[in-house]
C-alpha cells in the first residue's frame, strides 16, 4: 500500500513538475496511472474507464478561474481517485446484526473477532453467534478468540448452522450487536449459496459485510457480485493489508457492488482492524501524509500528543526511542506510524522497525539501568558508564553501544523528516485547503 | 489491398509487354513466365514487400495491446506480462511475416512464450522419500505460505497422496500461533487416520517439527508433513522464525502454498518467501474458481521452480497432477 501511493506521488510530482503541462504529458501521467493501478489489482474495464475520465475532465473542462493547468490536473486527478475508492466514510456503530460473508482463507473468522474488540472498544457489548460447521475447527477457532477477548459466543451443539443463528439471537438478546461468522468454500457453490441465503432470511441482519483479502485478484469484481445478488450485501471489509498487496481488488468489488470498504484488516493481532476513510486513504496515497490517523493512533498507543508533536519536531529522548518501539510492538510495524507523518515515509534501519522481542526486553533493562541524567543527555554515556549500566542490566556492553546506536540513527532519520516535513507542510496545507481537507 | 496489388501488378506486366514486339513478344512473354515460375522477378518482389512487412517494434506494441488486456484480465501479474512482452520482441522484431498472419504469428508466439514460462522443471516427490529413506531418515516437507492460502488443507491433501501410494506419513503442527490451527489439523489426522505431534500454542514451531521427525524415524515412518503459520511476507520477525526451522530441521522440500486467486501480489510473495528461506517447489490451491489461472503463470515465471499440484476442491482427492498445456490452453 505504501508503495502504490509512493508510486502515484511520484508519477504525479514528476510530470506535473516539468516548466510546461502539455496534451502529452497528461497523457503520459494518463498511461502511468494505468500501469499502477493495473499493478494495483484494480479492474481492467475500470482503470480505462477511470482514464477516460480524466482525459476528458483535463481537456475539456473549463479550468477555474485562479486555477493553473497543472493545480487544475492535481485536482481532477485527486478527485477521481477519490471518487473511485468511494466518497463517504460510513460507521457502523449502531447496527445490531452484522453477518460476514467469504470464501475459505480471506480471514472471516479472525475478523469477527476484531470486529468484537473494535465494539468493544467503543463500550458496547458484542457476541459472537459461529455457523461454520464445514470448515474443521472453525468454531474452535472463534471459541479461542471469543475466549481471548471475554466475548459470549454462541455455537450449536448439533452443528447446524440455522439453529445456531435462531438460538444466538434469542440468547443475545440483551447484547448490544451480534456478529455472525459464516462458513466459506473454494468457490461460491450451490451448497453454500442455499446455506448463506437461509441464514440471511434467518438472522436479517443489518449489515451484511463481505470479507476479502487485499492480494486478491481480478476475480474479485465477479465474486463480489455473485455474493451480493445472493444476500445484498452492504459493505467490504479488505484483509491482509499488511502484506505487499495493494488491495485494489477491494475497488473492483466496490465498483461491482456498489458497496462501500468498511474496515481495513491491517495485521494479525485482534486490535489490528482499522476504519476505512477514503478521503484520508488517498491523501496518504497522494503522500500527502494523514496527521489525523496518527494522532489517533498515538493516543491508542498511550502516547500523549504533545510527546508526538515533539518527535516530530526533533527532540527525540532515548525515552521516547523506548516508547515507540515498545508501542509498535503492540500496535503493529512501525511503518504503519511512519506513513502516516508527511515525509516520514522515507524508511527507517530495518532493524529499527522489525525489532526483535527479546531485544526489546533488553533494552528495557538498558534504559532502567540509566540514571535520569544519562536518559535525557544520551551523549554523556562513555565507556566507564557504559560498562556500569551493562553490569546493572545484566547485558554486554555491545548490547548497550548497540542501543545507543540505534537511537542516533532513528533521532537523525526523524530529525531529517520532520525538517522537510515541516517545509513541505505549508505547500500541503494550501493544496489540501483547496479539496477541503483539514490539516 | 488486393485490388491495388492486382492493378499494379498487371501495369508491370504491361509495362514489360509494351517494351516487346512480334515474335519477340511471345518469346519474351514465355521466358518471363519461365523465369517467374524459378525465381523472383521485379513483379514478385514488389508482391513480398506489399503482403509482407518486417515486425517493429511499433508493429508488435500495436497487435499486442488486445492480447494484453486479455492477459490482464486473467490475472497475470503486470510485471510478467512486460516480460513476456520483452521476450517476444527478442525473437520477433526484424522478423518478415505475410501481413494477412501477423496476428496469427505474434498469438502463435505467445503461446510459445506462455508454454515455456509455465513448463518448469518436474521433481519427482516418490524419488525425494526413497531417497530419504537410503539414508535412514524420513523425508521431510515443509509447507509455507501467506495467511489463507490453504497451507493446512493442502498438507491433508499431500498426505492422502502419498497415503494412496502406500507411504507412512505423520503430521507435525508447526503452526502454533493462529486460534485453533492445531484443532483443524488434528481433525485431518483423525479422518486421514496418522498420527500429529503437537505442542502447546505459542511453542516454538522448529521443535514441533524437530519431535515429529525424531518420532517418525523411530517409528520408521516414512514421510513428516510439517504445518506452519501462516505469515505475511513483510513481517520480519516471523520470517526468521521460518528461517530457523529451516535451519533446525533442513527439510527435504520447502512446499510454498499459495492461493491461484491471488492478483499482482502473487510475485512478491514467491520473491520474498524465496529469497528469506528458499522455495523448491509450488503448490497453487483453490483452481475451481472461475478465473483463469494467470497467477500461475506468474507464479512459475518468477520462481522457475517446479509446481507439484494444482489444489482443484475441498475433497482430499481434489489434488491435480500439473500440466502445463493445460494451463496455456485456458489462457489463450
Amino acid at each position: 500500500m505504501l508503495d502504490f501511493g509512493k508510486k502515484i506521488t511520484e508519477l504525479v510530482s514528476n510530470i506535473l513538475g516539468r516548466s510546461t503541462i502539455d496534451k502529452d504529458a497528461i497523457e503520459e501521467l494518463i498511461k502511468g496511472l494505468q500501469r499502477i493501478l493495473l499493478q494495483a489489482d484494480v479492474d481492467v474495464k475500470l482503470v480505462y474507464e477511470l482514464s477516460n475520465n480524466i482525459r476528458n475532465r483535463c481537456f475539456k473542462e473549463k479550468i477555474p478561474t485562479g486555477f493553473t493547468l497543472r493545480e487544475h490536473v492535481t485536482k481532477v486527478v485527486y478527485e477521481e481517485l477519490v471518487g473511485l475508492l468511494g466518497k463517504e466514510k460510513s460507521d457502523i456503530s449502531d447496527k445490531r446484526r452484522i453477518m460476514l460473508l467469504g470464501l475459505y482463507g480471506v480471514g472471516k473468522t479472525t475478523t469477527a473477532g476484531k470486529l468484537a474488540r473494535y465494539f468493544q472498544k467503543k463500550g458496547k457489548r458484542p457476541a459472537l453467534i459461529a455457523c461454520d460447521y464445514h470448515r474443521p475447527a472453525a468454531t474452535e477457532q472463534l471459541k479461542q478468540i471469543a475466549n481471548q477477548l471475554n466475548v459470549p459466543i454462541h455455537i450449536d451443539d448439533e452443528r447446524n448452522p440455522y439453529n445456531a443463528v435462531k438460538e444466538g439471537i434469542k440468547r443475545f438478546e440483551k447484547s448490544d450487536v451480534i456478529i455472525i461468522d459464516t462458513a466459506g468454500r473454494d468457490t461460491l457453490d450451490k451448497e453454500l449459496s442455499q446455506e448463506l441465503k437461509k441464514l440471511g432470511e434467518i438472522a436479517k441482519p443489518d449489515e451484511v459485510l463481505l470479507v476479502i483479502p487485499a492480494d486478491l485478484g481480478r476475480v474479485a469484481g465477479q465474486q463480489a457480485a455473485e455474493f451480493n445478488k445472493l444476500v445484498g450485501i452492504t459493505g467490504v471489509i479488505v484483509t491482509k493489508m499488511d502484506g505487499t498487496a495493494r488491495g485494489g481488488a477491494a475497488l473492483s468489488s466496490c465498483y461491482a457492488t456498489g458497496a462501500k470498504v468498511k474496515f481495513l484488516g491491517v495485521g494479525e493481532k485482534l486490535d489490528q482492524l482499522e476504519q476505512y476513510d477514503p478521503v484520508r486513504f488517498v491523501s496518504r496515497m497522494l503522500g500527502m501524509g494523514d496527521l489525523q490517523t496518527l494522532m489517533e493512533k498515538i493516543k491508542e498507543s498511550e502516547l500523549k500528543e504533545e510527546d508526538a508533536k515533539r518527535i516530530i519536531s526533533g527532540k527525540f529522548t532515548l525515552k521516547d526511542f523506548y516508547d515507540q518501539i515498545a508501542g509498535m510492538q503492540k500496535m503493529g510495524p512501525l511503518s504503519g506510524i511512519m506513513e502516516m507523518i508527511p515525509g516520514l515515509s522515507t524508511t527507517l534501519p530495518e532493524e529499527i522497525v522489525h525489532m526483535q522481542e527479546e531485544k526489546l526486553k533488553k533494552y528495557k533493562y538498558i534504559i532502567d539501568s540509566m540514571t535520569k541524567e544519562e536518559r535525557e543527555n544520551p551523549e554523556i554515556i562513555h565507556a566507564s558508564r557504559v560498562k556500569r549500566i551493562a553490569k546493572g542490566a545484566g547485558v554486554q556492553e555491545k548490547d548497550v553501544r548497540d542501543l545507543l546506536k540505534q537511537y542516533e540513527l532513528t533521532k537523525k532519520v526523524i530529525k531529517k523528516v520532520g525538517g522537510t516535513a515541516s517545509l513541505k507542510r505549508g505547500q500541503l496545507a494550501k493544496l489540501a485547503k483547496k479539496f477541503g481537507l483539514k490539516f | 489491398m488486393f485490388d491495388f496489388l492486382k492493378k499494379k501488378l498487371n501495369s508491370v506486366v504491361s509495362k514489360i509487354a509494351e517494351k516487346v514486339k512480334g515474335k519477340e513478344k511471345v518469346e519474351r512473354e514465355k521466358k518471363i513466365k519461365e523465369t517467374r515460375e524459378k525465381k523472383p522477378s521485379f513483379a514478385e518482389k514488389i508482391i513480398k514487400k506489399i503482403t509482407e512487412i518486417e515486425i517493429t517494434e511499433k508493429t508488435l506494441d500495436e497487435v499486442f495491446e488486445e492480447m494484453e488486456i486479455e492477459l490482464l484480465q486473467a490475472d497475470v501479474a503486470v510485471e510478467v506480462i512486460e516480460k513476456i512482452k520483452a521476450d517476444m520482441k527478442k525473437n520477433l522484431v526484424g522478423k518478415n511475416i505475410k501481413k494477412s498472419k501477423l496476428e496469427q504469428e505474434i498469438r502463435e508466439s505467445l503461446r510459445k512464450t506462455l508454454y515455456d514460462a509455465v513448463n518448469t522443471p518436474k521433481i519427482d516427490l516418490e524419488e525425494i522419500v526413497k531417497n530419504a529413506k537410503k539414508n535412514g531418515k524420513p523425508a521431510l516437507l515443509v509447507f509455507l505460505g501467506f495467511n489463507g492460502a490453504g497451507k493446512t488443507t493442502t498438507l491433508a491433501k499431500v498426505a492422502n497422496w502419498f497415503l494412496s501410494k502406500k507411504y507412512t506419513c505423520v503430521f507435525a503442527a508447526g503452526d502454533s500461533f493462529r486460534a485453533a490451527s492445531i484443532e483443524q489439523l488434528e481433525e485431518h489426522a483423525n479422518k486421514l487416520k496418522i498420527n500429529i505431534i503437537k505442542h502447546q500454542y505459542g511453542a516454538d514451531p522448529a521443535a514441533v517439527i524437530f519431535d515429529a521427525v525424531k518420532h517418525a524415524q523411530a517409528k520408521n515412518i516414512d514421510v513428516v508433513l510439517a504445518d506452519t503459520a501462516g505469515r505475511a511476507h513483510t513481517n520480519k520477525n516471523l520470517m526468521d522464525q521460518l528461517e530457523k526451522i529451516v535451519r533446525v530441521n533442513k527439510p527435504d522440500l520447502k512446499i510454498l502454498v499459495l492461493d491461484s486467486m491471488t492478483g499482482n501480489d502473487i510475485i512478491n510473495q514467491c520473491r520474498m518467501f524465496d529469497q528469506s528461506v528458499g522455495v523448491d517447489a509450488i503448490i497453487l490451491t483453490k483452481n475451481d474458481v472461475s478465473n483463469k489461472g494467470g497467477s500461475i503463470i506468474s507464479a512459475a515465471y518468477v520462481l522457475k521452480k517446479p509446481i507439484l499440484f494444482l489444489g482443484n476442491g475441498q475433497e482430499y482427492k481434489d489434488l491435480e497432477e500439473y500440466r502445463p498445456e493445460k494451463i496455456v490452453n485456458n489462457l489463450i
